[in-house]
């Protein structure tokens, strides 16, 4: 891989007393690239993006940001980085305007241009008071704040939370043009489907280990659609044994097909039967896990 | 980046409990010198009501001492009590019965206090007519500063509450280190501790700003609030003093001074403040011991007016080194008192950055 490593993570641990943050983590973030970093909660994606921004101290391990030492070299890192945390307040009692112009100040960036864009877009009323605010607008100022810099590297944990389906459309829009304009995007997420949407690459880890780092098309490759159906004509399993299916499973006259490939004409085989009922599901991160790494001993494979 | 923001931004967001906050510190410190004349003139008529009891002493051990009284109209009973302190909290009944006169033997060495009262027809609380005493030249108020616990306010020097200086010395400067200390204690805990409870950390710790800077951005609001709080003060006091003509005997130059050498004063408070709030990262953890700091030392320097042996604990406290009664009293100010104090704030400081440097942002 000759692409520009943006952050590299080399054996990070990090113990909270006993208890386990994360546990000799691995894991390459590259230059204009989404990374997701996919898990369920508690799994350690925040403990990892926190060790990056220095906010904690590592037990042990290295943290490379831009060729720089993650917590010797932390200001210097954070002049180059935004980030959204998974859980953030903000200064009580002042318009929204005034604390993002704040922020922009202590990140030495004047223009105020791309906060009022990035506002007007997510639709948020930028002359609210911050106490006013719901939970999913507070999360657009944080979003806004993140991004507002015009930083190279932002490191986004569960960036689309509180938000309604449409602005998750419209933020997933804002992180495209972001990548487009070389940004470097590290995105901690639990939902599978997100991730797909908008990372070139993902990073699934489970209590505190890394289990695969795959490029998006071999996962989904991997982990497929699910199709259910049920038909109003007889058919039988052999019929639906096509190209594409990995595996078929039946119940009550139901179908649950698991499609790794060719989903079109699979589709096409399968709307040659009268349906009653039909639906496609991507994969939960829990299916995914069940399915794939839960029986993973070796958490460096895959790695791509 | 522009230095000072953080500092800018917390006062701006601090304005409004500032400015109400400095109201109320004019209003008291100028009220104090206000109500000196009125508190004068009561104090001047209770002392001469030491007159009208005549004590005679015996020239002899085991003389007769005769107390006597002017009688009272309306009077049914008088009533003598007898105590070795001026306070009279330990005071013993001596006599009860319509005399004005008792004669009694001097079985004692040490001095003792009489207070005279009166039974008035139609009421059931006695009156003091008047207290006596058997040391020669005594005043009742001076007696009162040898007690430590008044003590740690003059420095152990004697003052009368006659003079406007003895007044304000006890009225104003022995609570306003309350006012003042507690109010940048809670509020220096605060700016911080709650930047951790409120989550507020993670988002100003991701721009370019070291924890270092942060502190110090923190500490410097906190002293430009106890100069506001300090400046006030002087402005409320001196204003007062003018009111009462009484500048020539408190001079403004003393009340720049005794204030001025609390501002040190209040940022070890700040700085203790701060410390404890990167330690524990709660708002009513660190409230709870800065509060407690300050009391304690409050606390230190009493009990090292007791006695010789105890006088170590004076050392150790910072109240020691704010020594505004020595402005007032003896017009000296100890410089060296207060680039003490000002250093240590300093060195608390940058223990605070160390630890924070240390810690975890807890999410």
């Amino acid at each position: 891989m000759d692409q520009e490593k943006v952050i590299e993570i080399k054996d990070l641990t990090k113990m909270y007393g006993n208890h386990v943050g994360v546990k000799d983590l691995n894991l390459t973030v590259y230059k204009g690239e989404i990374t997701g970093f996919l898990g369920p909660n508690g799994a350690g994606k925040t403990t990892t993006i926190r060790s990056c921004l220095a906010l904690i101290a590592k037990t042990a391990g290295e943290i490379t940001i831009f060729e720089l030492d993650s917590h010797k070299d932390a200001v210097a890192i954070r002049k180059k980085t935004g980030y959204l945390p998974g859980d953030f307040g903000l200064i009580p009692s002042v318009k929204v305007r005034s604390y993002l112009k704040y922020m922009l100040s202590l990140r030495g960036c004047d223009s105020t241009k791309k906060m009022i864009s990035l506002a007007k877009r997510l639709e948020l009323d930028l002359n609210r008071k911050t106490n006013e605010l719901s939970k999913g607008n507070k999360q657009k100022v944080g979003i806004i704040q993140s991004l507002m810099a015009d930083q190279d590297l932002i490191i986004m944990d569960e960036p689309t939370a509180g938000l309604d389906p449409l602005m998750q459309q419209e933020f997933y829009r804002i992180l495209r043009e972001e990548k487009k304009q070389g940004k470097t995007i590290f995105m901690a997420s639990h939902n599978l489907a997100e991730v797909e949407k908008v990372c070139d690459r993902v990073a699934i880890i489970r209590k505190g280990q890394l289990k695969v780092v795959e490029e998006i098309q071999v996962l989904q490759e991997k982990t497929g659609k699910v199709l259910e159906v049920e038909f109003r004509d007889p058919v039988t399993i052999d019929e639906l044994k096509l190209e594409g299916v990995s595996e078929i499973q039946q119940d009550n006259g139901r179908f649950i097909l698991t499609i790794h490939k060719n989903l079109d004409s699979v589709i096409e085989a399968v709307s040659n039967h009268q349906i009653l009922n039909m639906s496609l599901k991507t994969y939960s991160l829990e299916q995914l896990f069940l399915k794939y790494y839960a029986n993973e001993e070796d958490p460096e494979r895959g790695d791509a | 980046m522009m230095t000072g923001r953080i500092t800018y931004m917390e006062l701006r967001t601090g304005l409004k409990g500032l400015l109400i906050f400095g109201l109320l510190v004019i209003i008291v410190s100028a009220g104090m010198p206000l109500i000196f004349p009125t508190y004068r003139d009561a104090l001047t008529e209770e002392l001469e009501g030491a007159n009208k009891v005549d004590l005679e002493l015996p020239n002899e051990q085991g003389g007769m001492i005769t107390l006597s009284w002017e009688p009272l109209e309306n009077a049914t009973s008088y009533m003598v009590l007898e105590d070795n302190r001026s306070s009279m909290v330990t005071a013993k009944i001596k006599y009860m019965g319509n005399e004005t006169s008792i004669s009694f033997e001097k079985d004692f060495e040490e001095k003792r206090y009489y207070a005279v009262m009166a039974v008035l027809n139609g009421t059931s609380d006695p009156i003091l007519i008047g207290i006596a005493t058997t040391e020669k030249g005594e005043d009742p108020f001076q007696e009162l500063m040898k007690n430590p616990a008044y003590a740690g306010f003059t420095g152990g020097r004697n003052i009368s509450m006659l003079e406007v200086k003895g007044f304000i010395t006890f009225e104003f400067f022995s609570w306003w280190w309350m006012l003042a200390g507690l109010f940048i204690a809670y509020l220096s805990v605060s700016v911080i501790a709650s930047d951790f409870e409120n989550k507020r950390m993670d988002v100003m710790l991701s721009t370019p700003i070291s924890r270092r800077r942060y502190l110090l951005e923190k500490f410097s609001a906190m002293s430009i609030i106890a100069l506001i709080i300090v400046l006030a003060a002087m402005a409320g006091l001196a204003g007062g003093l003018a009111n009462i003509n009484a500048l020539d005997e408190f001079s403004a130059e003393a009340v720049f001074l005794t204030l001025i050498g609390c501002l040190p004063f209040l940022m070890v408070i700040a700085a203790v403040g701060m410390l404890t709030a990167v330690l524990f990262q709660k708002v009513r953890t660190g409230m709870g011991i800065t509060f407690a700091f300050v009391f304690a030392e409050f606390f230190l320097y009493t009990f090292g007016n007791f006695s010789k042996s105890l006088e170590w604990m004076k050392t150790i406290s910072i109240f020691k080194y704010w020594d505004y009664s020595s402005v007032i009293i003896d017009n000296l100010f100890k410089t060296g008192d207060f680039i003490l104090l000002t250093v240590l704030a300093f060195v608390l400081i940058i223990i605070g950055i160390w630890v924070f440097e240390k810690k975890d942002i807890p999410t």
